[in-house]
């Protein structure tokens, strides 16, 4: 994730009749206008532009601080240099939302080549074909995308086989501690599974009335990072079924993931309390970040938040590890939920080559990657990058770049409605955690039915 | 209707100068001075506790856009420091120029094109006896009561996919110049109210209906075209719903509304810079009023309206 | 019809068409941005429509999507609803309270008038905003003073139980528009109305009741269907408080929960933003938009029947 948001996602009747006859043919008319007009999106990939031939390009991207603009505008001048026949209009702070409205509304200013930083939206942008294949670009350009990419990045810029976009740059999720908290309270080191991990949380909370002085960690829902896609990965839930049908319930994993999170916000103090602790709590891209300010000593994160957190002048040292694992899965300790921006050309651009050539420069060109990564502080996205001596040498970033590596790391699947399913859990969590609902089998029954009802209206 | 108008505070400027209903006419030997004190008391310290409750929020906002970024989120409700160039650093914002810009276009024009379409249409309603009459009326209230999310989808759809024109403020100007319902229906309350033998009179002088109006009505209703007029600008202003449909996806075309909401998000939570764009944003509609406020009162009093 | 003389009819001709040229625009209006969208709505809610594919016949599915299957229908509805019931009626018992207020400030009264006026005039989206921050829990400005008097400090936006309250706090900050409208009825009760019931030596709460209300119930009326129909399109400020609150603003590319704490805020003209502008769900998102339709056409007819003329056809 591109230095920052996105995290939250994880958030009179009598009328006359002439006039009347004639409103009605006039809509008529004006409704077989649309649907001759609405399948914008769908042509195939006819690319058949010159990409040598001088064109102007337009890329939306989501970026919006000044920094990670400043450095997506460097990368675009590189690529410009390169490529002096394309020019690159750039729109930034383009959302999610957004990006799909346009790609469905279509028209002059319509963009040619779109990011985002939202991966649960590629199932729909594949799906739709509202992004062209980039396959045959691949193949054209002899790159073979299992020797390029990262496994993990690979699965989560495709959808059921369709390859409509490439990672570009990643964000991989792991702990922050408060060292100068652990070293108070007597611990050594960060806990690698879960019972540790709770352990270590109750030890280093310290209440104070009927609030805290010190949180050892928030694990309600609304909390920062905290959410069930997250933890998702260290539990090893797969959410569907071979067949494609949501599958929480019969998931030893889900339910465990559930529990173990009920489990630790009563033994911290039961929701009530933390909620009006977290009340407390300054925004999550501000720098009186919970974190930063000590109210608590472990956070859920990624890798940004350990230069956020210098930059907000946060006066203890840092630790970083990566996330526990469930007790007697020590050997898969090291993974971490994987995302990330993902880049890809639209369909109903006219100038797909050149397009094509921009993707390729973004998110193969080792050079471009590295800065890139280096410059808004993110995970780089190829192989090669990520083995690049020129890669930032920061131990705490590092510790997230093997997490991006490891083979356990991975991404919540794609979906054709994005990431409803996930927020349908997410609501299933605010329920339960809260006591609201009662019984952990039902409300998981009662979210996979959503989630299939939700899938077939959309699909 | 016909009296609506002369309550007004044009003809009674400070309607609380009147006698107040209760307090009116009494023979004040039953109760004395001391009560008339009390009375006096009670009532002003109430007016002084809802002053605070409406101007402290302002307060502490223009409190807070002048602190320094460390201080905003802090207990302190006094700033430690006064940091007047946050204005300036909203102000060279990049966009926040052509938000201003947008945002005038959309309410100016808008308002223009709104109330000169209008004009005919109130004029007819209220003068013209014709069959239907009361059935349009009735379609003009349907509209004026129609949320705009209920035709939301084919409106989009017929902007953007027929015409091309998503990523701009067209969609939201053009709809102005056929007619705005809330502008007529208010227009046509104030038209009724002059009486026929006007219109009646510049027609035997030789004058078509269209010079009627003109020449005879509209300086007439001069006092109700400036409220509708500042109705339909500060409606312009103030809208979110049109530019975060139609403009959004081009911040180009974004208005103030819109871009104050991502100026948070851009700024990542300097609360002390954000309060300032509020203020900024605030000001205009504010020193507005200051200069309208006939008018604004005489506007809202329209609405309600009829005894 | 028969006897008609011919110069009459041709008067009657040419009357017909200046009128029909003076409503012209509106006609136009009203087909194309009312008439038309309407009747599309009612046809795109029987469709399945994604807006990359082409639209193909959806029965009732939609439908009973919306009303089985939507979770955010309901929460919506209920709400909604809530809003209704809870912020329209402090509305009216908070704008009546400032108008009597208004009436009977003898010093300054245009200074009181002007601060009681003001934040109506603020922008939703700003005055929104400020709110998020002056009721943050954490480090706002009201729960600061509410800690200096040792008060409780609640959630506000941050927390399910009070958002609501919450924005109704905002929509009793705006309150001018209803105060003036109260004022202006205020004052147009007749005096000696008042005079005759003091002789009968009614006290100031039976001359509230005895001769204020009925003389103002007409008004009470207009500000009760109009504040129900206002709250029904409740759009900027729950979404804008929610996007805020959260954390989550829509600028920087990510979805945001609709309705955060816990869909507490979601009103029922967002959910079709929710469905047809996030979900591309078009056609629930007709559905949706036809109930809130025939909603607010069920309050406007009882404002046309009974609210004494305001919003009369007729004159």
């Amino acid at each position: 994730m591109p230095g920052h948001p996105r995290a939250a996602r994880s958030r009179s009747g009598r009328t006359r009749r002439a006039p009347y006859a004639r409103t009605a043919a006039l809509a008529a008319v004006t409704a077989v206008c649309l649907l001759a007009g609405a399948c914008t999106g769908s042509s195939g990939g006819g690319a058949q532009d010159d990409p040598d031939a001088e064109t102007t390009l337009t890329f939306w991207h989501g970026w919006s601080a000044p920094s990670e603009v400043e450095a997506i505008d460097a990368n675009i001048e590189a690529f410009e240099e390169k490529h002096p026949n394309i020019t690159v209009k750039t729109v930034k702070n383009v959302s999610d939302d957004k990006l799909n409205q346009a790609l469905r509304a279509g028209g002059g200013d319509s963009p040619d080549v779109v990011s985002s930083f939202a991966t649960d939206n590629v199932g729909r942008f594949c799906a739709a074909n509202a992004l062209a294949d980039l396959k045959p670009f691949l193949a054209k350009s002899g790159i073979d995308p299992a020797k390029t990419f990262p496994k993990p990045m690979l699965d989560y810029t495709q959808y059921e086989g369709k390859r409509c976009t490439l990672p570009l740059l990643g964000d991989a999720y792991g702990l922050y501690y408060n060292k100068d908290a652990f070293a108070k309270a007597g611990i050594e080191a960060p806990p690698k599974t879960f019972s540790e991990f709770d352990e270590v949380a109750k030890k280093l909370t310290k209440e104070k009335g009927d609030s805290y002085s010190q949180l050892g960690f928030m694990p309600n829902y609304h909390g920062y990072e905290s959410t069930v896609e997250h933890f998702g990965a260290q539990f090893g839930v797969d959410y569907f079924d071979a067949d494609g049908r949501a599958a929480n319930a019969s998931d030893p994993g889900m339910k465990a993931l559930f529990t173990w999170q009920r489990e630790l916000v009563d033994a911290l103090g039961g929701f009530e309390k933390l909620e009006r602790h977290r009340s407390t709590f300054g925004d999550e891209w501000g720098a009186k970040h919970p974190f930063h300010t000590g109210q608590v000593a472990m956070q859920l994160d990624g890798e940004w938040r350990g230069k956020m957190a210098k930059e907000a002048g946060a006066d203890f040292e840092i630790g970083t590890a990566p996330l526990p694992v469930p007790d007697g899965q020590e050997d898969s300790y090291g993974k971490g939920y994987l995302s990330g921006t993902v880049v890809g050309v639209a369909s109903s651009s006219p100038r797909q080559n050149a397009a094509w050539e921009l993707v390729r420069f973004l998110t193969t060109d080792t050079n471009a990657v590295v800065d890139f990564a280096n410059a808004i502080h993110n995970v780089p996205s190829t192989l090669a990058a990520m083995k690049s001596p020129r890669l930032n040498e920061d131990p705490d970033y590092r510790t997230f770049v093997k997490i991006a590596q490891h083979p356990g790391s991975r991404h919540a699947p794609g979906s054709v409605n994005g990431a409803a399913y996930l927020l349908t859990l997410q609501d299933l969590g605010y329920a339960y955690e809260s006591g609201r609902e009662k019984s952990l089998d039902a409300g998981l029954r009662k979210a996979d039915r959503q989630i299939d009802k939700d899938l077939a209206q959309a699909g | 209707m016909s009296t609506r108008t002369d309550r007004l505070p044009r003809t009674a400027p400070e309607p609380t100068s009147r006698t107040a209903p209760g307090t009116a006419g009494r023979p004040p030997a039953p109760y004395g001075r001391r009560a008339a004190t009390l009375e006096w008391i009670a009532v002003h310290a109430l007016a002084v506790a809802a002053a605070l409750f409406f101007v402290l929020p302002f307060v502490f906002v223009l409190l807070t856009a002048v602190m320094s970024d460390s201080q905003a989120l802090t207990r302190d409700l006094w700033p430690n420091t006064w940091e007047w160039g946050n204005f300036r650093t909203v102000w060279e914002t990049p966009g926040f120029l052509t938000w201003w810009r947008n945002t005038l276009l959309y309410a100016g024009l808008g308002t223009v094109l709104a109330v000169g379409s209008s004009i005919p249409v109130a004029y007819a309603l209220a003068k013209f006896r014709f069959r239907g009459r009361n059935l349009m009326m009735m379609a003009v209230i349907a509209m004026m009561m129609l949320p705009p999310q209920v035709v939301i989808v084919p409106m989009y759809l017929f902007w953007s996919k027929q015409l091309g024109l998503s990523g701009t403020l067209w969609p939201l100007i053009v709809p102005m110049a056929f007619g705005n319902p809330f502008t007529i229906f208010l227009l046509r309350q104030f038209l009724l109210t002059i009486p026929r033998e006007y219109t009646e009179a510049a027609r035997i002088d030789g004058c078509g209906e269209f010079r009627a109006m003109v020449r005879v009505v509209l300086p007439m209703a001069r006092p109700a075209l400036a409220a509708v007029a500042l109705f339909h600008f500060f409606y312009c202003w103030n809208d979110y719903f049109g530019p975060q449909i139609y403009a959004s996806e081009n911040p180009g075309a974004w208005t103030l509304s819109y871009g104050l909401e991502s100026f948070k998000g851009a700024h990542q939570t300097d609360w002390n810079l954000t309060m300032a764009a509020t203020v900024l944003v605030m000001a205009p509609v504010i020193v507005v009023f200051f200069f309208a406020q006939k008018a604004f009162i005489e506007g809202v009093t329209l609405t309600g309206v009829k005894g | 019809m028969t006897t008609i003389h011919p110069g009459l009819k041709a008067r009657r001709r040419r009357s017909a068409l200046r009128t029909a040229a003076f409503l012209s625009p509106w006609l136009l209006g009203f087909s194309v941005f009312f008439a038309y969208p309407l009747l599309a709505t009612l046809y795109f809610s029987f469709m399945k429509y994604d807006g990359f594919t082409a639209p193909v016949w959806n029965g009732l599915a939609n439908w009973s999507y919306v009303f089985q299957d939507y979770p955010f229908f309901w929460p919506a509805l209920r709400n909604t609803l809530w809003l209704v019931v809870v912020m329209v009626s402090l509305r009216v018992v908070f704008g009546l309270g400032v108008g009597l207020l208004v009436t009977r400030v003898r010093t300054a009264p245009g200074l009181f008038r002007t601060f009681f006026y003001l934040p109506y005039l603020a922008p939703p989206v700003a005055a929104t905003m400020a709110f998020v921050f002056l009721l943050n829990p954490g480090t706002g400005p009201a729960n600061t003073v509410l800690d200096l008097f040792g008060m409780p400090q609640p959630g506000w936006f941050k927390d399910a139980d009070w958002s609501k309250p919450a924005l109704t706090l905002l929509a009793l900050w705006g309150i001018g528009d209803l105060m003036i409208i109260f004022m202006a009825a205020l004052l147009d009760v007749p005096r000696d109305q008042y005079e005759a019931a003091e002789l009968d030596g009614a006290g100031p709460f039976a001359r509230f009741r005895y001769v204020t209300l009925p003389n103002i119930s007409p008004i009470l009326l207009f500000a009760v269907v109009t504040g129900v129909i206002e709250t029904m399109q409740f759009y900027t400020q729950p979404l804008v408080a929610g996007k805020v609150a959260s954390g989550v603003i829509g600028g920087s590319g990510q979805q945001f929960e609709p309705g955060y704490p816990d869909q507490s805020t979601l009103t029922v003209p967002q959910i079709v933003y929710n469905l047809g502008f996030q979900r591309f769900d078009t056609g629930s998102a007709c559905v949706v938009a036809l109930v809130l339709f025939a909603l607010c056409m069920a309050f406007t007819a009882v404002l046309m029947r009974r609210g004494s003329g305001f919003l009369s056809a007729e004159d």
